[in-house]
């Protein structure tokens, strides 16, 4: 059997890509990832084994921006947390303890303006909302206008200005513990830190400090490290975190899309064709 | 006023000799009987504005949190049974999906306004039709026919106010004409509802979801069958709950309060 497989569809980062599996399979020739996300994936190791490699970049952009302002909007205006006192036996509350932050007018810094972050851009111009970004690389003029963003060369002008801090970038080697220490304590105290990208981009025990002593307001999680996290961890338990399972690109379409982007790539390869998202080793 | 209290009946206005304006928070007015104040010469005034932009984060807030099964998922993800996250946990797609907005005043534009942002597909019941820019900016399509909204869309929020041709205006009848697979979601009053019709359909899978800001009453018995089931995010009449757009309402209370004191014309005043 081993000899006959061409081609692997990674669902959920397995099977784990090792040395041992690619000596294995002498006739593997593509592996196509269900997601955008390549930091489980040795990339140099893949490709010495002269094995192509693909992502899913179309397909998870809009479910992921979605997921995005759902979690900004929820830690926003308190929906867990009022949900379980909506629903408590007892509804022992007072209206002034419950109340949210508005977001209509708010400033959104989005750190990392890809494919993902200009979605959320979009979104959360229509809420209104001021919005900064701070990327690689500046983009386009007409890019900027389309959603009204500010460029921040600097990342320290962002996250003194902004309410709600979106991280959307890809984990590289820059990336990680890209918001530490002293990211955290440039942000406002009333900020609000929303990571969709991956668990990494965060100094997690810089974050937990952070929150319990108020140096920021609040934090939403999609991803942390690791997944799921300890279930003695602190972040668990503060009051003013949501948590949610990975659930960025977790749709029945985007599901749907990435095995279309997947399958797509994986002919493209087996037909000798040029292939619609090949991710090359950096 | 705040929050409906007190009740304001015949013995109150009867026993409030010198009472001349009921400033009440908020935009909806329907626990008033405004015959009953007038009857008494008391004026009355809302803060109608000022709520609806939080209300429509709301309404968004609420599509996406049940769409994206968040209060679901936040639960797994601190359960101290969680080992794994299950590779089949789906949520539903708002890009690109349908909403039906019923009740297109200001707070239902402003939900329009936003969806579209979402790449939704947006239709819209309401008494009138909206002017032709209205509806080319936010996309949205008119349906003359409530029956049209609720048989083609993925989501349907209600954004009227309570009176009596809205009273109940979602029953059995309009839930079955809802798929299967679409969320109802209520930013309006909870009598909109008819909340046992709704509690069956959620329980018989009729449709898939509901997230309430309104039920009737508020808050509901803690023995109500809305409470325990998993398909239902229930939030405690938050729309307009933010500290910025209170503390606004609150400003324009007092104003319409001096207004009324003073004799002058009373801003927001309801007639």
């Amino acid at each position: 059997l081993s000899k006959k497989v061409q081609a692997i569809y990674l669902w959920w980062h397995k099977p784990v890509i090792d040395r041992e599996l690619l000596q294995s399979l002498p006739n593997l020739k593509v592996i196509a990832n269900s997601g955008a996300g390549m930091d489980h994936l040795d990339m140099k190791l893949v490709s010495s084994f002269g094995v192509k490699m693909a992502n899913a970049p179309c397909a998870v952009s809009s479910s992921t921006a979605d997921a995005g302002m759902a979690l900004l909007l929820a830690s926003a205006r308190r929906i867990v947390e009022v949900h379980h006192i909506a629903v408590s036996s007892s509804m022992d509350y007072c209206e002034a303890d419950i109340l949210g932050v508005k977001v209509s007018g708010a400033t959104l810094g989005i750190i990392g303006m890809g494919r993902i972050g200009y979605k959320i851009a979009l979104r959360a111009r229509a809420f209104e909302m001021k919005i900064l970004y701070h990327n690689r690389t500046q983009r386009k003029a007409q890019e900027e206008q389309a959603v009204g963003a500010t460029y921040c060369e600097k990342i320290d002008s962002l996250l003194q200005q902004a309410d709600f801090v979106m991280v959307v970038v890809s984990l590289t080697p820059q990336t990680r513990n890209l918001i530490g220490k002293r990211e955290l304590e440039l942000m406002k105290p009333t900020a609000t830190l929303i990571n969709i990208s991956r668990g990494a981009v965060v100094d997690q025990e810089a974050l937990v400090m952070a929150l319990q002593a108020g140096v920021i307001g609040a934090a939403a999680l999609d991803v942390t490290y690791p997944e799921p996290l300890p279930r003695d961890h602190p972040l668990l338990k503060l009051k003013n975190v949501i948590i949610t399972p990975h659930l960025g690109i977790k749709t029945d379409k985007a599901t749907y899309m990435i095995t279309e982007e997947a399958v797509e790539n994986i002919l493209a390869v087996l037909n000798g064709l040029p292939m619609p998202s090949e991710v090359l080793p950096i | 006023m705040w929050y409906h209290k007190p009740v304001v009946n015949k013995e109150l206005l009867q026993s409030l000799p010198n009472l001349r304006i009921v400033a009440s928070s908020g935009v909806g007015i329907d626990h008033l009987d405004l015959n009953l104040l007038s009857s008494f010469g008391v004026k009355v005034s809302n803060t109608p504005f000022v709520i609806s932009t939080d209300t429509a984060d709301l309404g968004m807030a609420l599509m996406l949190a049940s769409s994206r099964r968040l209060v679901e998922g936040y639960e797994m993800a601190v359960s101290p049974d969680t080992e794994y996250f299950p590779a089949d946990w789906l949520g539903t797609q708002v890009s690109g999906a349908t909403l039906g907005i019923v009740g297109m005043g200001t707070i239902g534009y402003k939900v329009a306004e936003r969806a579209k942002a979402f790449e939704m597909k947006i239709l819209y019941h309401n008494r009138s039709q909206r002017k032709k820019e209205d509806e080319s900016a936010v996309g949205a399509v008119y349906c003359k026919k409530i029956d049209d909204l609720l048989q083609q869309s993925d989501f349907v929020l209600l954004a009227v106010n309570l009176n009596p041709q809205t009273h109940k205006l979602i029953g059995k009848r309009e839930l079955e004409l809802m798929k299967p697979t679409a969320t109802l979601i209520n930013i309006s009053r909870g009598l909109v509802v008819d909340q046992d019709a709704l509690v069956e359909a959620l329980q018989n899978k009729v449709i898939k979801a509901a997230a309430l800001d309104v039920t009737y009453p508020e808050p509901l018995p803690r023995d109500h069958p809305l409470l325990k089931l998993k398909n239902v995010i229930i939030t405690p009449h938050i729309g307009s709950a933010t500290k910025k757009t209170r503390r606004i309402m609150m400003e324009e209370m007092i104003e319409s309060i001096q207004a009324g004191l003073a004799g002058l014309p009373i801003p927001h005043e309801v007639l």
